[in-house]
């Protein structure tokens, strides 16, 4: 092979070729997340002068944030719930997907799976929505249970009502992604617990649960992520009553075009996201032994 | 003293299906035997193997452990450790803890447990690295692992299902030697699957012989190297030359075999029980047939012509053809074929002495795979 003018050595042209591949990726990142990151800090130190947003360079919405207790109380609530339903979540979901993975045949795993899917079709407005006329006093769960003299007063806009939604939000998602991480354990492994005198209940927590925890974690940390940012749960089966970041972000541009303090409150929730989803990936990583 | 045996496949069937990966299995293995299963892929070894641990349960016949039915025993209340051909170390436990699992699964208390799984890891020279992650160790130090992991509650019978067919050659040779060793050292009770007839001869104080689910021979690694009961053993372990045949007339010192190559003599020990007129197979070791080019010899001689020659090492292995179209294998060592004429093609007399005969009387008839093969 002769080389011609534009022959250039094989690293940078193998270089290139994969810089060619991976340039999508950042620059995606770039326009979509670096950019409006940089507007939003930006954003944060900016003034209001008589409902005008007026660039500054201010901080009063910071001090905002470190100074007033709702704020503080939003954050610790919305920890709290979100963190609560990924628990729930989690928990609610293991047994189902100990089910499709261990228990169903094949072909009634695919279509169980397949069904999962299915709630996804329609918007999760919708199905909140919903959760209201089961939930309301004078809804559907109470109609059932009234004649049976075991009425529930005041489901709606309660913490249960909530988790009720998050999980709405979450728990398909997430018995999706535990079904997946169970059903790639190899189950040499879990015959060869047995073979050791490892019972099969035993077996859960000796063998399965520590084998599929990359696959549980990340499941517990979508379930955080979306319900930590979700807005219609804590407005519609919540209420209002129960105010989280979310909600806090929308009042504070509502009332008064507050949009540096809403600025300053996404960056928070940015931070604690990263945060919590590096923490509790590289738990799910981490490697025994040295 | 327990006269029992520890371990009984009485009549041992197991069906998937319309296919019997087991048939009709018959063994006996006493305590403390080293016993190598060897037969073809897909003969029903790991089946087998499985059906003894509890991972399978038999469609029929019975299985006793220390004189005790099992057959209905879940795996995790048997004490039949299997080591994995994939080893089946859990990787999100250190070597330490893997060691220490059964231990744990029985309520050994943590300190009783953690000295225990060292003093195994020890003895198999892993000490050093009970901290690591399974997932940092060689080949060798895993497979150690796996043994380790499975002696520690020092069971009666292990069962080892090729437990170093990942190995290379050199380091595979190096664990025979170790696990014979400990085997005679601990006295446990041996069942070793493998496909290499070297660890099944060097290792095992019997090998059993399978083949479709069946047994086809039991025996000492000697008596079944030199005696194969069946055509199907001595071809499964090569080196043998057949001639199909029958018997011709008895005499003083033995017997007379025509076949299509000619009438052969075997000696009277390898002529008991047999009667003219059986249908039978005269085998003979490939290293106890001598080539010379000229016929004259006073014993058993058949003329063929050389096909093709092998080298293996310090053996050649030389192909050849009669007249009546059997294949003939001789193995000879380098330095005899320093006189023969090695152009294919050339013709031989191939001899052997009647005492260097075998005969195998097939069973009734002959199962037709056996021509495939
Ligand atoms: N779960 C199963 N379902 C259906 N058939 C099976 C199953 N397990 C094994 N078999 C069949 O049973 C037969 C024996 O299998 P087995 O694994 O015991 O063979 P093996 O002697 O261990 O072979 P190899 O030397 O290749 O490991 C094979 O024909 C196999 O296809
Ligand atoms: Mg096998």
């Amino acid at each position: 092979m002769t080389k011609g003018p534009l022959a250039l050595p094989v690293r940078l042209r193998r270089a290139l070729y994969g810089a060619l591949w991976a340039a999508p990726m950042p620059a995606w990142q770039l326009v979509f997340f670096a950019a409006p990151f940089a507007l939003l800090t930006a954003l944060s130190f900016w003034s209001v002068r008589n409902f005008r947003l007026v660039p500054d360079v201010s901080t009063a919405a910071w001090d905002w944030l470190l100074t007033t207790d709702y704020v503080r109380d939003t954050l610790l609530r919305t920890l709290a719930y979100a963190g609560g339903a990924a628990v729930l979540v989690t928990l609610l979901a293991f047994p189902a997907a100990l089910a499709i993975a261990f228990v169903l045949r094949p072909r009634a795993r695919a279509a169980v799976l397949a069904l999962l899917v299915v709630p996804f079709f329609t918007s999760y407005l919708v199905r909140v929505y919903s959760w209201q006329t089961f939930l309301a006093d004078n809804g559907i769960v109470n109609a059932v249970l009234r004649p049976l003299g075991l009425e529930v007063a005041g489901m709606l806009n309660s913490p249960f009502a909530m988790m009720v939604g998050y999980a709405t939000l979450c728990l398909p998602l997430v018995v999706i992604l535990q079904s997946m991480s169970l059903l790639a354990i190899d189950r040499t492994l879990i015959h060869a617990a047995h073979n050791l005198r490892c019972g099969p209940l035993r077996t859960v927590g000796a063998v399965i649960v520590p084998a599929a925890r990359p696959g549980i974690v990340v499941g517990a940390v979508f379930a955080f992520i979306l319900c930590f940012g979700d807005f219609v749960t804590p407005l519609y089966l919540g209420g209002g009553k129960h105010p989280t970041l979310a909600i806090l972000i929308a009042d504070t541009v509502k009332a008064g075009q507050q949009w540096p303090r809403a600025a300053v409150v996404a960056l928070v929730m940015m931070a604690v996201l990263l945060t919590t989803a590096l923490a509790a990936l590289s738990f799910a990583y981490r490697r025994r032994g040295s | 003293m327990d006269t029992k045996p520890l371990v009984e496949l009485d009549g041992v069937s197991k069906r998937y299906g319309a296919v019997a990966a087991v048939d009709g299995l018959d063994l006996t293995i006493d305590a403390g035997e080293f016993v190598a299963i060897m037969g073809p892929s897909g003969c029903g070894k790991t089946t087998t193997i499985k059906m003894l641990a509890g991972l399978e349960t038999p469609s029929a016949g019975e299985i006793r452990l220390a004189g005790r039915r099992v057959n209905d025993l879940p795996v995790w209340e048997r004490d039949t450790p299997l080591v994995w051909q994939s080893l089946a170390l859990f990787p999100f436990l250190t070597v330490l803890e893997n060691v220490e699992f059964g231990l744990r699964m029985r309520g050994v208390d943590r300190t009783g447990r953690r000295r225990r799984a060292l003093s195994w890891l020890d003895r198999l020279g892993l000490a050093e690295f009970a901290g690591r992650n399974v997932a940092d160790l060689s080949g060798g130090q895993r497979q150690r692992v796996a043994l380790a992991r499975s002696l520690v509650t020092e069971p009666p019978v292990l069962l080892l299902d090729e437990p170093l067919s990942a190995l290379d050659a050199h380091l595979s040779v190096r664990m025979q030697a170790e696990l014979k060793r400990l085997q005679r050292e601990i006295g446990i009770t041996f069942v070793y699957i493998t496909h290499s007839h070297s660890e099944a001869f060097t290792m095992a104080d019997r090998v059993v012989i399978m083949n479709k689910g069946r047994v086809e021979q039991i025996g000492a690694p000697k008596d079944i190297f030199l005696r194969p009961a069946s055509r199907f053993v001595a071809r499964f372990l090569g080196g043998n030359n057949l001639f199909a045949g029958r018997v011709a007339r008895m005499e003083r010192d033995g017997a007379v075999v025509t076949t299509a190559d000619g009438s052969f003599r075997v000696a009277r020990a390898a002529a008991a029980g047999v009667r003219v007129g059986d249908a039978v197979d005269l085998n003979v070791r490939s290293d106890r047939i001598s080539l010379t080019q000229q016929t004259g010899w006073s014993g058993n001689e058949v003329h063929c012509r050389l096909v093709s020659e092998e080298f293996v090492g310090a053996l050649v292995n030389l192909h050849l053809e009669t007249a009546a179209g059997t294949e003939i294998v001789a193995q000879l060592q380098q330095r005899d074929l320093e006189m023969l004429d090695l152009s294919p093609g050339t013709g031989f007399v191939a001899s052997w002495h009647p005492e260097d005969g075998h005969l195998i009387v097939p069973e009734a008839p002959q199962p037709l795979a056996l021509a495939a093969e």
